[in-house]
């Protein structure tokens, strides 16, 4: 069986996205461990000059590390991803890799119609940056608009045709996960751009 | 023309702040640059609003203000720093100051991409609703591999690069004129001012005749006012009420209080009302502003009041030519507002500042160009704020 952390893409106390990731996490529990991980207390990065990163980044490093991958789900703020889940990749990415080829699924959850479309594609170029260098699992959406109607009181989806559609998807990053692994010959070279690059070593 | 520069970056080392203070002090003949820094506002969570903090509404008041704004942005990941978005979205929340504001990306980074992938990131964060800021289209500067770019003095050292920033300035203040007359045209009308003072606020001492000629001593006697050698605390100092009387009376210029419910609360009394540059008298403190200033004047009165209510300016400045060429007398009303950026009043301050500018020339050998044209009229005649305008003991 699998390991996925679900990485919630706000600090708000109310958040669809999270409402989402504990869906998923009780949905394909017979597929796959899920643990949820906040960003809520993480200090405002800022590159300390002497590159250490709190604790807290240090623990949830250790934990992407351990897991077979990652499941983001984002909301969308100002047309981006908010400024609190910029915030944790930037610790998370900071002197240590834990990113470096991770198998990555993207999901998002907004309000009105567009499903956190814009943040999505922000995102997997976040993802995408030198000292991230996730594999994003490729031509995969799954945008939940209306999502303060999405869910009934027991936490389940209730449109069928979502559900349907994230079980799709999901089985395919369960596939993706296994093919990552085989994804070898450019590891090596992924991981030592991510430890070469520095701020300073121009 | 006045721009505020945001430091996209909260690092202590940072080429994007180099980059505004370089452009600040560079092309000081286009505009004039306020550089903000971003390190103390906190990470935005929706759940535990902080609008009404310092630092937010700070930089809120100070946008408002500014014609323009600059944003310098780094590249981290592929995208802006989370300081910068954290900022945005706050701004973006409860209050909106960026909206129809004129705007500018610049960014440098250390390698060779010059933040392209910020910058274009950074354009789709302000067209959000939200947001709404006005971000001229083209017209890119990309500063890459930064760190050889600038010389021990923080210069920019090629040439090239200083006059390509110098069109695409000069194309942002024309960007700027452009959007500001777009914008004038739509400019709702401001909300009708209470110059009779009908209401009180927090502050109002009740149950006095503001019209009293002895409204100070009968209000003073009200709330107890301490006096003569009661200490006073203050940010940041202790005195004695007649060490304040002593500190405002030896300020160079004439200086009036008027609350943000618009009563006339001060004046640093001196001089007698045939004396004084704006005449006033002591019978005259406690007054609504109406009652004041001549009836012709009050459509100006609320117009001043207006504007530094609203945050349209922060300072109104009106030049009096009628005391002849041996005076520079300028009127200034400039907008005081306590540390969350609550609107608290005018203070407004009187000087001939010609013995000033004497002393300078003197000093630096420079001379004033032209003639000095003791007829020509107040700078914001389209109001009507003339010398007219002011408080009157002939009221």
């Amino acid at each position: 069986m699998k390991h996925f952390i679900g990485l919630v893409g706000t600090n708000s106390d109310h958040s669809t996205n999270r409402q989402l990731l504990q869906f998923i996490q009780s949905h394909f529990r017979e597929h796959a461990t899920i643990e949820l991980m906040e960003i809520k207390s993480l200090p405002v990065f800022n590159k300390p000059e002497d590159s250490s990163v709190p604790t807290d980044v240090k623990e949830m490093a250790e934990k992407i590390e351990q897991a077979d991958g990652v499941i983001i789900s984002t909301p969308e703020y100002d047309h981006a991803v908010p400024a609190s889940l910029m915030n944790a990749l930037n610790w998370l990415s900071y002197g240590i890799y834990p990113f470096v080829d991770k198998p990555v699924m993207i999901t998002g959850a907004s309000y009105g119609t567009l499903g956190s479309s814009r943040a999505q594609a922000h995102l997997r170029q976040i993802l995408d940056a030198p000292e991230l260098k996730a594999r994003i699992m490729p031509s995969s959406e799954f945008l939940l608009a209306h999502s303060l109607q999405a869910f009934n009181e027991d936490n389940q989806l209730v449109d069928p045709e979502q559900i349907e559609k994230l079980e799709g998807l999901f089985a395919d990053f369960v596939i993706f996960v296994d093919l990552v692994t085989q994804l070898v010959h450019a590891h090596g070279s992924n991981k030592k751009a991510a430890e070469n690059f520095s701020w300073d070593n121009l | 023309m006045k721009f505020v520069g945001i430091v996209g970056s909260n690092a202590e080392l940072s080429y994007n702040r180099k980059l505004l203070q370089f452009i600040k002090t560079q092309y000081q003949d286009l505009f004039e640059l306020d550089v903000v820094e971003i390190k103390d506002i906190p990470m935005f969570n929706q759940s535990d609003d902080q609008t009404n903090t310092a630092p937010i509404q700070q930089l809120n008041q100070k946008i408002l203000a500014a014609d323009g704004v600059i944003i310098a942005t780094p590249e981290h990941n592929h995208t802006i720093s989370a300081g910068l978005k954290s900022v945005l979205e706050w701004l973006s929340f409860k209050i909106h100051p960026l909206e129809n504001k004129p705007v500018m990306i610049v960014g440098a980074s250390y390698y060779d991409q010059g933040s392209s992938r910020a910058q274009l990131h950074l354009r789709q964060i302000l067209d959000a609703p939200g947001v709404n800021a006005i971000v001229m289209p083209g017209n890119e500067f990309l500063l890459g591999k930064v760190k050889e770019k600038f010389d021990e003095n923080d210069q920019l050292t090629d040439t090239n690069t200083v006059k390509f920033l110098q069109g695409v300035l000069e194309k942002f203040v024309d960007f700027v004129r452009l959007v500001n007359r777009l914008e004038a045209r739509k400019e709702e009308p401001l909300p009708k001012e209470d110059l009779y003072v009908t209401d009180t606020i927090e502050t109002t001492i009740e149950c006095v005749d503001m019209a009293a000629e002895d409204w100070v001593e009968q209000a003073a006697a009200k709330v107890n006012a301490v006096e003569g050698d009661t200490y006073v605390k203050l940010n940041r100092g202790i005195l004695t009420v007649d060490q304040i009387n002593t500190f405002l009376a030896s300020m160079p210029m004439e200086l009036t209080y008027a609350d943000d419910n618009n009563q006339f609360l001060y004046y640093n009394y001196t001089k007698e009302a045939e004396d004084m540059l704006a005449d006033r008298v002591p019978g005259q403190v406690g007054n609504p502003l109406a009652l004041c200033h001549p009836e012709r004047s009050l459509t100006s009165v609320e117009w001043v009041i207006q504007q530094l209510r609203s945050g349209r300016q922060d300072v109104v400045r009106v030049h009096v030519p009628t005391h002849g060429p041996d005076k520079f007398v300028v009127h200034n009303y400039q907008a005081m507002h306590d540390d969350e950026g609550n609107y608290k009043g005018i203070n407004e301050y009187i000087l001939d500042f010609k013995p000033i500018v004497d002393w300078y020339l003197q000093q630096t050998g420079l001379r004033l160009e032209g003639e000095i044209d003791a007829g020509s009229g107040a700078s914001q005649q389209d109001h009507g704020v003339d010398a007219g305008s002011g408080a009157s003991a002939k009221a």
